[in-house]
């Protein structure tokens, strides 16, 4: 890192040096190296993502004439529509006129209601996305208090009940779940509903109450899968680690051990199953917001492909693979953020 | 000296030495109880509709809908339409199983091929094996068997081949990571200084060394492939009805889920079994393959 003249040979503005510097810090830096060379990585991952979901386009049944045309329409009107369309051009150009569109946004509109894919996808993702926040917040709001609880005596029977819910937990498949939730709360006890949704702005209440069991179902497996990863690598911190002894003759407490020195250290494995887990949660919103006729972007998934409405099939697929690709690269810039070997650049070490 | 540290050491090993035949009960146990109860399963569905003795899963009668659990001649009840609850479980289970098991086949067989020959050849092979996995890998494993399953149109046939193509990907990252490891190995590399052909290491040296884990991982995918197949029927876009399967069951359950609970929790209670049981096996067997 050589430093930078004041006065910058070439600028005229004067805080370009300033500018200069600062960038040339930051570029040195072994994080800035990491987040780069991992953005960059992830640039072909997207464009080949898109490919394959524009290939999909062309595999699904049923073209666009056929849903936009009377069925006796004439080859020359089928031949008039495919041009105005762009079908008749070769296929990697209809994929790049494609990308264009979609990178200003625009996913054209749906074959059945013609209402634009942008408008549907408006009114579709706030439910799905809380759907899934809400479910995160749950996992792990309960995964951490009893990770900690199972790791402060491994063997014990906290630990032991553990092992085998999680064991349940995992095997237990979603719709299942979902189900004898419902048939629980909402059939039995008659405490929630077992249906329908009620937008934020009308009433956070009721909105609460509609997707409490729709979170619970996608939290639960979740919850297990974080609590045994969890539990694991903090027993592993505890038996393993150099610091657990020094601390533990310093006199610190077990409690305070467990939380602040070993729960530290073992986090990040789970953080990045988080990251990972965004895929298949992805997919469960698909089932899950079918049992509970939950208006989100899954439950639009599913009538799409009934209806064979390939733009708004598309631009789902697209925007759940993409949301996967881009959760990874964040999973490991978050990594690389909070763990100080990653940071400081000591990580080959 | 020596006598001390023997005398010393004596009573913690002894103690031990009880501790592990416990131990090594526990986990025989662990794995026979899931071993036999998946045997169990798999017998009962395919065994049972080529013995001839249940009754025809569709076509049911049409005036004897709702039979509740017990009734004679249909120990499960009947369903909406007629038709007995017990043989749609058996039939239905044997679906599951074959679209499970032959989707993990298929994409175990390609997946770790693709990931073998990646990890051996190395340089632009591996890298473009990896990176194209890498995108499949992005794309959700339920959605992807969604849209290739309908491109395929709905069939027994065509749902094991959309599901085997989410599977593929993580045996090929799976044997890829295997075979890195063992290509420094001396035994690796001294078949290679001996001139052997490298399909021949592959084959010969190379696969046995994988297989364990593989198979494990297998039977942990049997049941996610299962839960997918029941999803796609539970959502209409699986096996077609009148085909009798888990998902299709559940569908009709949840629709008759104020009046009938039976209809629900029969196809869902064989599901969890089913799964449970594939789950804590390939468990069982990871831990007892990882620590040998």
């Amino acid at each position: 890192m050589a430093s930078v003249p004041a006065t910058s040979p070439r600028g005229g503005v004067p805080w370009a040096a300033a500018v200069r510097r600062a960038t040339r810090r930051v570029a040195a830096s072994p994080l800035a190296r990491v987040v780069g060379r991992r953005t960059l990585q992830t640039v072909p991952v997207l464009l080949g993502v898109s490919f394959i979901t524009f290939c999909l386009l062309t595999l699904l049944p049923g073209t666009a004439a056929n849903a936009l045309l009377p069925e006796n329409a004439t080859a020359q009107q089928v031949h008039a529509l495919e041009h105005q369309l762009g079908l008749d051009k070769p296929f990697v150009v209809q994929y790049l006129d494609w990308l264009r569109d979609v990178i200003h946004g625009d996913f054209g509109a749906s074959l059945g209601s013609q209402q634009p894919v942008s408008d549907i996808l408006g009114q579709r993702l706030p439910v799905s996305i809380e759907l899934i926040v809400l479910a995160f917040a749950l996992s792990l709001a309960f995964a951490v208090p009893v990770a900690l609880l199972g790791a402060r005596r491994p063997g014990g029977i906290v630990d032991r009940l553990n092992v085998v819910a999680g064991m349940v937990g995992l095997s237990m498949p979603m719709f299942v779940l979902g189900l004898v939730l419902v048939l629980v709360f909402a059939v039995d006890l008659r405490v929630l509903p077992a249906q329908g949704f009620v937008p934020l702005g009308e009433s956070l209440w009721r909105n609460l109450q509609h997707m409490v069991l729709p979170s619970a179902t996608i939290a639960f497996p979740l919850f297990c899968h974080y609590t045994r990863v969890l539990r694991a690598d903090i027993v592993d911190q505890m038996n393993s680690g150099e610091y657990v002894v020094t601390a533990r003759s310093k006199g610190v407490g077990p409690w305070r051990i467990l939380t602040r020195h070993a729960f530290r250290n073992a986090i990040f494995p789970t953080l990045t199953l988080v990251g990972l887990n965004l895929g298949t949660m992805i997919g469960a919103t698909v089932i899950v917001e079918q049992i509970f006729g939950l208006p989100g972007i899954g439950q639009a998934l599913v009538t799409g492909i009934d209806t064979q409405d390939i733009e708004v099939v598309i631009a789902i697929v697209l925007i759940l693979s993409l949301t996967v690709v881009v959760a990874n690269l964040l999973t490991d810039i978050l990594i690389a953020l909070l763990d100080p070997r990653i940071r400081h650049g000591r990580s080959h070490g | 000296m020596a006598d001390q540290i023997a005398i010393v050491q004596a009573p913690p090993a002894a103690s031990r030495g009880v501790g592990r035949s416990w131990s090594s009960r526990l986990r025989a146990l662990e794995l026979w109880i899931p071993g036999v109860v998946l045997v169990a399963i798999i017998l009962a569905c395919v065994v049972w509709p080529w013995l001839g003795t249940l009754p025809d899963p569709v076509n049911g009668h049409l005036d004897q809908p709702y039979r509740p659990l017990g009734t004679a001649g249909h120990v499960l009840g009947t369903d909406t339409l007629g038709n007995d609850n017990l043989s749609k479980l058996v039939y239905g289970g044997r679906l599951s199983l074959e679209v499970g098991f032959g989707a993990v086949a298929i994409g175990m067989v390609l997946g770790s091929l693709l990931g073998m020959i990646g990890a051996y050849k190395g340089g632009w092979v591996d890298s473009i094996v990896s990176r194209v996995l890498d995108m499949f890998l992005a794309f959700p494993a339920l959605v992807l068997a969604m849209i290739i399953a309908n491109y395929l149109g709905p069939s027994a046939l065509n749902v094991t081949l959309a599901i085997s193509l989410y599977s593929l990907p993580a045996f090929a990252r799976l044997a890829r990571t295997s075979t890195q490891r063992l290509r420094e190995q001396p035994f690796i590399v001294a078949a290679k200084l001996a001139g052997t052909r490298d399909w021949r290491i592959i084959v010969r040296h190379v696969v046995p060394n994988i297989v364990p884990e593989l198979l494990t991982f297998a039977l942990l995918s049997v049941s996610t492939a299962i839960i997918i197949e029941a999803s796609l029927s539970y959502l209409g876009l699986g096996v077609p009805p009148p085909a009798p399967t888990w998902g299709g069951m559940i569908s009709m359950g949840q629709q008759n889920i104020y009046s009938f609970k039976a209809l629900l929790l029969l196809p869902c209670g064989a599901l969890f079994l089913t799964v449970l049981a594939l789950n804590l096996l390939g468990d069982a067997l990871r831990s007892r393959w990882s620590s040998v």
